[in-house]
Parts: C-alpha cells; structure tokens; sequence
C-alpha cells in the first residue's frame, strides 16, 4: 500500500509540470499585460519599456518559464506584479485556508446530503419520493451557481437577514467559531449544490444497479430484512463508483470556488484569482494555478486509495 | 410420513399494464422431509419462479395470485415479512445457479458465513467463526482459516459453490432449494458438487428440491421428478419410472434429447418449437402445439393431472 502511494505520487510529479507549460502558454497568449493597469496611462514610452525591462516582461516566453519555475521550485511564487511589495506566497497562505474550509465543508454537505436521497431515490424506484427527489436534481443541475447565490443572498441575507451577504466574518468583532459558521453556511451550500444534483442521480442509479446483482439476492435468501440488505450488501457497492465521482468534484470545487468566492466576498483564493486574472497579475495566477492542479492531483490520489480501500478486487 | 413442504394451486404471474405473464398455473408439489424432489423442465416453464414463490423473492413485479404454500403446517404466503425473514436463510435456504456472482465481491467469505451464523442463531462472533470453519471443513476446504480471510474474486466456480452451499447449510435448514446448482460448472466440478450435496443429504436428512433442466443431475440426486411444462405439472414419478416409462410425450422428448454415448450417431432429438408464451389463450394441452402424438381433443379440452398408474401421474390425454 505504501509503495502503492509513493509510486502514485511520483506519477504526479511529469503530470504537475505539464500543467505549469501549458497554463504558462495559455496566460501568454491573453492579450494585454500588467503595466495597462499598473501604471499612470500618462507615462512616457521609455519607462514602460524600462519597467518591463526589469520585471523580466520583454524576455522571450521560455526564459520567463524557466525562470518561473526555477524560483518555484526554491519556494518563491514571484512578487505581485499589481500589489507591490507583497510576495505571491503571502498572498496565497493568507487565503488558502478559508477556500480549503468552504471546500471540505461543502464537499461533507454534498456527500451528507447527496447520498442518503440517492439511497432513498433507490429504494423507493418509480414512487413519489423517487419523483421529487430527481426533480429537484435536475432542477439543481440545471441551475446556474451565480444565479442561485444572488437568490439565497436576496432571501436569506437582505429580506430575511438570517445570514450575512458576505465575508468570512463579522468585521471588527473577535474571532468565534459560530460567527465562522454563520458566515459559512450560505456559500458552502451553493458550492455544493452544484455537485449535489449529480451525485444523487450517480448513486441512486448505482444503488439500483447493484439490487439487481445476484449477491443481493443471495442476502435475501439469508434472510436479512431490507435494512441490513441494502446497507450491508449494497452500499460498499453501489459506493465505489462514487469514488470516482469525489475525484472529478475535486476540481469543479475549485473552480466553483471563484465565482462563489466572488459572489459572498469570501477572501479566499478563488477571489484572487479572479481579481488577479482581471490585472494580469501573472505571478499570482500561475501561483494559484500550480496550488489547484496539485490539490486535484491530491484529489485523485485519495480517490486511487479509497478505490484500494473499499474494493478488494483492487490490485496495487 | 407427513409432508415438509405442501404447495397447493400455487399461480404466480408478473402483472403488467396490458395483461399478467403467467409463470405458475396451478401447481402442486409436496416433498417428504428427507426428500430429494427434482423439479424439470425447459428454460421459462417456471421452475425458478416456483422457488422464488417459496422463499417469497420474487423479482418486482411478480406476485403470488393464487395458492398455499405450507411449510410444516404453516402457511408461508400468511406470514409477515419479518416472520419471513426468519424462515428464509435458515428453515429453508437455497444454492443458486451462478457462484460467480451470487457472492457479495467486497465481503470476505468468512464474513458472509459468520453473518447468516450469528443473525439465525444468535451467536456471538467467535462461537459463529467456529462453526463456519466446521461448515467450511464439511464442503470440503482444508485451509479454512485462510479461506475465512478471502474474498470471492480470489476463488474458482468451484470454490464458490462450495462456499454457497457452506453458507446454506449453515443454520441447519430442513429444506435446500437448489436451483440449477451445477449448471455453471465445469463437469468434472459438477461431478463433486453433486457428491457433496448427496453426503449432505444422507449426513443431515435435508430435504432437497432440485431445480434443473440436466437430467443427468436429476439421475444423481433425486427421489421423485416432477415435469414442468408452461407453469403446469405435466407428469410425476419416482425417478427409476420416469427413465424407465415416461408417460407424457414431453417427458419422452426431454429424455430423448439427452446425447447418449451409446448406439448410433443419429442428429441429437429436439422438441419441436419453443415453450408457448402463457398469455395466449389455449383451449387444450399446452403442450398439444409441439406435440407428436397431439390428436383432435388436445385442441379442445385441457387435460386434468391423473394417477396412471402407482405413484405415477401424468397429464395426458393419451391415458384417459
């Protein structure tokens, strides 16, 4: 097993530094750099130039890559070509934490949630329950992330005022756990929505498949009630195709986290990256980018374990 | 002695919009305890929907429309689910036909022995791990620590089987229904699954209901045989008659269909046509349409089960 994840992570390492080429590429070819924002419009040509001079703009697009790389590897993202002064490493550390905490909480929501109605939607095939549960998916899947935060903002936070509209806490007050929550709860909700819809429809049809396998009938014969039949004998089945599933979620969360982050303020670095992609803030994106492939690399990873965990069938 | 297991006018059928597919039409069965009863017949005549209907499994949408079904003097159809849950698995338990995937594939084999164990019998875990090592032994696994620690996939068909059959013997039942238990096998494992379950058979006094089309299996394991045709029993005899003088022209077709290694190499029998669908409206014999021998009433009047001679009934115009 360890050998198993030692060799699985080595295999990431060619994957991760593809994802730096091509993202490095992709950002060169945007048009428009960072001195269109940066710098006073009235400025004389010379010093533009002089300015990309020394920030390295100017040098053909490998050599900025190789730079790039070289210093990351060292463990320095580079400066914020737009926020001088502070280094990229700052900028991401001071928010990585928040986008991880709205990630794994709406990732528990969505399992939490997702499961048991997909379960539910199983058992009770073709029946009301089964109905209303899949046309509140589809209307789930259906629903746009942006649109469906401006309505919980416009209901819970401004008519009701239940929750707050944004931020991750409440400015000038100390830091509590519960304000956290309160603040929480309405991005981590529709983050998770997304995935949500989807992962009950993939569970309720897994779950539909495996009653129909011959062990589940054999489980029958032994005389098990309905309980023990589908939570003993079926689950660990019908799960492990979700598995896959949560590895596919990994990176739809990270880029759901940026319009969500953006939509409730969450200073996380979905909005970073939002904001940095607007100034061409190079550094930071690329930044941003290596950090969300390696956490779907990572993401993959547990999937590819989880598999070995729960299917014997498995070979690692 | 007294009967087991009575089935009375059993009529099982999947209701759809349009109309019922019937799968069983009326049939009676009844097995002695310590019978071996083998119950025959083609692919879709409701051999398997009859072990279904006993152990109250059917697949949705099928249902029981008609019939008892008593089992010890208790009748099975009466009972609630819960009352069932304790029959199935351990009064009455079955063996199917597929080894390959009847075993839950994420569970360990002693797990799926020790859960039946403890649930029927009330066990603690190391009393239940005991006795599914003993059961193991009894099928005929030597390294049974090892095999408790195994998942299926890591087992042959073979190994499976036995294992199925560990599994449902475990709590002692008074009837295994087995289901077309060798059929998947290659034929030299059905040779020693077929021993296997006869020692059971002579160790335990279990009552056998064996569902097959194999009359080769039936030869080996079985007492009394029943013939299904199209959900209805078409004839019934104890094992040397049939061989010896069937009654009913379908029983002599099966049996004429079976490859013989002796005499000339002539095309192998077949019955003519397919198992009629039920849903058509017959007149007479259902068998009458594939039948060799069928004459003018067969079309026209449906012929009744009656006692031809000792202990050997058919459904037949033929002796009338």
């Amino acid at each position: 097993m360890i050998n198993y994840i030692i060799r699985r992570t080595l295999l990431a390492i060619p994957l991760l530094f593809g994802i730096t080429v091509v993202s490095f590429i992709i950002m060169q070819l945007a048009p428009g750099d960072p001195t269109a924002l940066m710098i006073d419009p009235m400025i004389k040509k010379e010093d533009l130039e002089a300015y990309k001079e020394m920030y390295g703009l100017n040098d053909p697009i490998y050599v900025q890559y190789f730079t790039w790389l070289g210093n990351m590897l060292q463990g320095n993202f580079g400066e914020s070509l737009i926020r001088q002064g502070t280094s990229v490493s700052e900028l991401i550390f001071a928010r990585l934490p928040n986008t991880l905490l709205l990630m794994v909480v709406s990732t528990i929501i969505a399992f939490l949630i997702s499961i048991p109605l997909g379960i539910l939607s199983a058992t009770k095939q073709n029946k009301l329950s089964d109905y209303v549960i899949t046309i509140i998916s589809f209307l789930g899947v259906a629903t746009p992330n942006f649109w469906f935060g401006l309505v919980l903002i416009m209901v819970f936070s401004v008519h009701l005022g239940w929750f707050p509209t944004g931020g991750v806490e409440t400015l000038g007050s100390s830091f509590s756990i519960l304000d956290r929550i309160h603040h929480l709860i309405l991005p981590a909700f529709v983050l998770a929505t997304a995935d949500m819809a989807g992962l009950t429809r993939y569970t309720r049809s897994n779950m539909i498949e495996v009653l129909r396998q011959d062990y589940i009938r054999t489980a029958r014969a032994k005389g098990f009630k309905q309980n023990k039949v589908i939570y003993k004998h079926g689950l660990k089945n019908a799960l492990i195709p979700v598995i896959t599933i949560f590895g596919l979620m990994l990176p739809s969360f990270i880029g759901g986290s940026v319009v969500v982050e953006k939509i409730f303020t969450w200073p996380g670095i979905g909005l970073l990256f939002f904001d940095a992609a607007f100034q061409r803030d190079y550094p930071v994106l690329m930044a941003i980018t290596v950090i969300g492939s390696a956490l779907v690399v990572l993401g993959n990873l547990i999937a590819d374990i989880l598999y070995a965990v729960f299917d014997p069938r498995i070979e690692y | 002695m007294e009967n087991l297991l009575t089935i009375k006018n059993l009529k099982t059928g999947f209701p759809s919009k349009k109309n019922t597919t019937i799968a069983v039409d009326g049939l009676d069965l009844h097995i002695k305890a310590g019978e071996s009863i083998a119950l025959v017949g083609e692919s879709g005549c409701g051999k398997s929907m009859t072990s279904f209907s006993i152990m109250r499994l059917l697949p949705p949408p099928g249902e029981i429309s008609d019939g008892e079904i008593l089992f010890e003097g208790r009748e099975l159809l009466k009972l609630s689910e819960n009352e069932m849950c304790k029959v199935r698995g351990k009064e009455i338990s079955m063996i199917f036909q597929e080894p390959m995937t009847s075993l839950n594939p994420v569970l360990t084999i002693g797990e799926q022995i020790i859960e039946v164990i403890q649930y029927h019998q009330g066990l603690n875990r190391q009393l239940a791990r005991e006795k599914s090592m003993e059961m193991l032994k009894l099928v005929g696994f030597s390294r049974v620590e090892e095999i408790l620690k195994e998942y299926p996939h890591r087992l042959s068909g073979g190994m499976r089987q036995r294992v199925v059959i560990a599994i449902a013997m475990s709590c002692n039942p008074k009837l295994i229904i087995a289901d077309e238990p060798t059929t998947a096998l290659d034929v030299t494992i059905q040779a020693q699954i077929l021993e296997l379950m006869r020692n059971i058979r002579r160790k335990f006094n279990t009552s056998i209901l064996l569902i097959t089309h194999d009359l080769g299996v039936v030869s080996e394991l079985a007492d009394r045989v029943v013939v299904m045709y199209a959900g209805q029993v078409v004839e019934e005899a104890n094992v040397r008659d049939i061989f010896r003088k069937p009654l009913h022209p379908y029983t002599e077709g099966l049996i004429h269909s079976v490859p013989s290694i002796r005499g000339e190499i002539n095309r192998l029998y077949s019955i003519p046509g397919n198992v009629s669908s039920s849903n058509k409206i017959h007149s007479g014999c259902k068998f009458a349409p594939r039948c060799p021998k069928a004459f003018s009433r067969c079309f026209v009047e449906k012929p009744r089960l009656a006692e031809v001679e000792e202990l050997h009934t058919a459904r037949c115009f033929l002796y009338e």
